[in-house]
């Protein structure tokens, strides 16, 4: 445990105390589960918190950033670890800001502020990462991909890897930085590093699609500006690429990706177990071990989680952005196909804060290939219009729209629709996931 | 969904024309760097809104692969909001004859839609927060600046009445009522006019610039705005002004829409009045 100053320590115990007192107050009142607010509160208490905090931790900080795939990815890398009896920090509600990361650690915390856990795994929103890693010195960070999300919280998504970079490129030599080699911005990151860099990339061109989505944010060169080409594309811009102008290409991957099975369903969940495996395997866990947490993993909340609901099988698939929604239309696509009968699908379209509230990419999502497959579509949520209309406009020739404007309605709806022995497929934003899961499981869980 | 249509459009206006077969090309600037914020929308709308009167559309990419001669076909034009550097990628490009093709085209009435990022290029000027100036064609007279990566965006949902003179008359008669723009800005570049007419007045929101109160801009036929959603799908109304104007410059002659059941549009709209409390004219229905 790192040296701190006896006024640091004061303070430290102070700001600990007091959010302890907070969270304590916040349960018993009921107002929630306390997941941001005493962090905020201690570190306005001692400003150095995360970074006096996140050093204690006793085998180093994970860090676990991109745009989609951070939860699924801790929670699995999280079960690795805990299998080999380690104790982990982790802030599993999806609070990925400073304050949530500081709650997060306090949690772990006694009262005179010593923390005293194996490791910390940290998910860590995408505008964030240049803000913490100096602060936390994280053993690993992992940079799962960029792409867009909450245009309104961020403007533009180009500049962000940039950042990151540089950010990282401060800290410490040892440190290890896992970034995604298929996409063009990060694999230029890594390639720019002075540190460890340890690529994961997919190596199975039976999966390239077809065309490249139209969701896609880089396929123009990081290095030099000219387009890039694509011998294949994964995923919206995720592929194995090279520039015609200067070379830049794909970096070479640490492990093969065909040696190892995936999680739950849809090709971006390789590249998720991909990363933690990587990462697993850093931190020393056994091959056993990480192969055997792959094939008995368990989703994460409503990331491809999946319910037993009145003797009907539902799949809750968040998709909170264009590349998110278009992957999960992939997967449920391959699911229905395989099925007798076409299951509806209910589509739940909130624009709350945590959603962003800026709907309009919707638009960039392409729908087409979802209604193009027939069946009946239920939407809901705060902006159930305008999903309806992304639908009407979706459609080839007759389109079976349910609109719900009660979330309950629709999930009610919804099942009445589902066959017996069929799949139930619920895509909601973030928001309307917990309120999904909230009605469908009869508890909150935020 | 039941079948009846909202959008009725006053028969006065229209007189039945024979066109045996109904072609047209809608010009898509730069679709790969141009449609940051959903805005293939109005590609998608236009597009399907012909196809659903039985028209055959061709959807013509307007991009680096593209020449004047493509630009020079095309019957109507859409162009979406792009992030900076994608923004100079395509000013690069768009230069020689084809920035002429298109300032003809523009100027001599070809009907439009321009969302954020592509107004920027028709104006003088785009100065982003970081880096160079950007040079427009300079054939809308406004100027857009962005004040800084610590200014705030313009961030919400909007809402516009049409101001531009002959595009109120138009579209009040067509759906017999002032019109109102519906849609969501998401712009950190503030944008002054010159001599160029506001497309609105800003009812909900903050438009070109926060201060003056105007939105977007009008110039012959060309739809100039911040405002995305996209902005079509939920102001049906604008769509059908353009496929309308586009049949009038091709065949000379009116050609009438047949009316389309928007409900779910009208519903939306519907929706986000209440809740922005913003007090619109009744739309009169027949």
């Amino acid at each position: 445990m790192a040296k701190i100053q006896i006024k640091d320590r004061l303070q430290l115990g102070l700001a600990v105390l007091t959010a302890k007192t907070v969270t304590f107050a916040v349960r018993s009142l009921k107002l929630g589960a306390a997941s941001v607010l005493p962090g905020e509160i201690a570190r306005r208490l001692q400003p150095q918190l995360l970074q006096l905090l996140s050093r204690q931790v006793k085998h180093g900080v994970i860090l676990i950033a991109g745009t989609n795939g951070k939860t699924t990815t801790s929670l699995l890398l999280r079960t690795m670890l805990e299998r080999q009896g380690k104790r982990i920090a982790h802030n599993a509600t999806g609070a990925n800001l400073e304050n949530g990361l500081m709650t997060t650690l306090l949690a772990n915390t006694d009262l005179v502020g010593k923390l005293d856990v194996d490791y910390a795994i940290l998910e860590v929103d995408e505008n964030v990462v240049p803000k913490v890693v100096a602060a936390i010195e994280p053993r690993i960070i992992l940079c799962l991909n960029l792409f867009r999300d909450q245009l309104d919280r961020y403007g533009e998504v180009d500049s962000i890897s940039q950042r990151w970079g540089k950010a990282i490129a401060t800290l410490p030599p040892d440190t290890v930085v896992i970034p995604n080699a298929d996409d063009p911005t990060l694999s230029y990151m890594g390639q720019q590093l002075p540190q460890k860099v340890l690529f994961f990339g997919l190596n199975e061109p039976e999966h390239y699609l077809e065309e490249i989505p139209h969701a896609v944010d880089s396929i123009y060169c990081p290095s030099c500006g000219h387009s890039l080409d694509y011998q294949g594309v994964y995923l919206s811009h995720l592929g194995d690429f090279c520039c015609p102008s200067c070379g830049f290409h794909k970096a070479p991957v640490a492990i093969n990706s065909q040696e190892y099975p995936q999680i739950l369903i849809g090709l971006y969940n390789k590249y998720n177990t991909l990363a933690a495996v990587l990462a697993a395997q850093q931190l020393g866990v056994d091959e056993a071990t990480i192969r055997d947490t792959i094939s008995n993993f368990q989703a994460a909340f409503g990331r491809a989680e999946e319910l037993h609901i009145n003797g009907k099988h539902v799949r809750i698939l968040l998709s909170k952005n264009p590349v998110g929604m278009n992957e999960t239309i992939r997967a449920v696509n391959q699911v229905r196909q395989q099925s007798s009968q076409l299951a509806p699908v209910l589509f739940v379209l909130n624009d709350r804060i945590p959603d962003g509230t800026d709907v309009s990419w919707i638009w960039d999502v392409d729908t087409e290939k979802l209604v193009d497959q027939g069946g009946t579509f239920i939407v809901s949520g705060d902006r159930v219009y305008d999903m309806a209309l992304r639908l009407r406009y979706s459609q080839q020739e007759d389109l079976q729209l349910i609109v719900k404007e009660n979330l309950r309605d629709a999930i009610a709806t919804a099942l009445e629709h589902t066959p017996a022995d069929q799949t139930l497929h619920i895509l909601p934003t973030y928001s309307a996931m917990l309120e999904v899961r909230e009605v469908l499981t009869g508890r909150k869980i935020l | 969904m039941t079948a009846f249509p909202i959008t009725h459009y006053h028969p006065t206006v229209l007189t039945f024309m024979k066109v045996t077969k109904i072609e047209l090309t809608i010009g898509w600037l730069y679709p790969t760097l141009m449609s940051t914020y959903g805005d293939r929308g109005n590609v998608i709308c236009l597009r399907k809104r012909c196809e659903w009167r039985g028209y055959t559309v061709k959807v013509l990419p307007l991009d680096q692969n593209a020449t004047a001669v493509d630009f020079q076909s095309v019957d109507m034009i859409v162009g979406g909001g792009a992030q900076d550097r994608q923004q100079e990628i395509v000013m690069r490009d768009l230069r020689g004859t084809k920035a002429e093709t298109l300032r003809e085209k523009i100027d001599n009435g070809t009907p439009g839609v321009f969302t954020c990022g592509a107004p920027q290029l028709l104006g003088h000027y785009y100065e982003p927060a970081l880096g160079q100036r950007i040079e427009g064609l300079g054939l809308l007279d406004f100027v857009s600046i962005h004040p800084g990566t610590n200014a705030r965006r313009c961030i919400g949902n909007l809402v516009v009445e049409v101001s531009a003179k002959r595009l109120a008359q138009e579209l009040a008669a067509m759906i017999g009522s002032p019109a109102y723009l519906i849609g969501f800005e998401n712009h950190g570049g503030r944008t002054k006019l010159g001599k160029v007419e506001a497309l609105g007045k800003v009812v909900q929101g903050l438009g070109n610039n926060g201060e003056d109160g105007t939105e977007g801009a009008f110039y012959q036929n060309a739809i100039a705005t911040y405002s995305h959603g996209p902005l079509l799908p939920k102001n049906p109304f604008v769509a059908d002004w353009l496929i309308q104007t586009a049949l009038r410059q091709k065949y000379q002659s009116p050609i009438s829409l047949s009316p389309l059941n928007d409900a779910l549009a009208q519903q939306a709209r519907d929706a986000m009045f209440q809740r922005l409390r913003v007090k619109t004219p009744v739309i009169a229905q027949n």
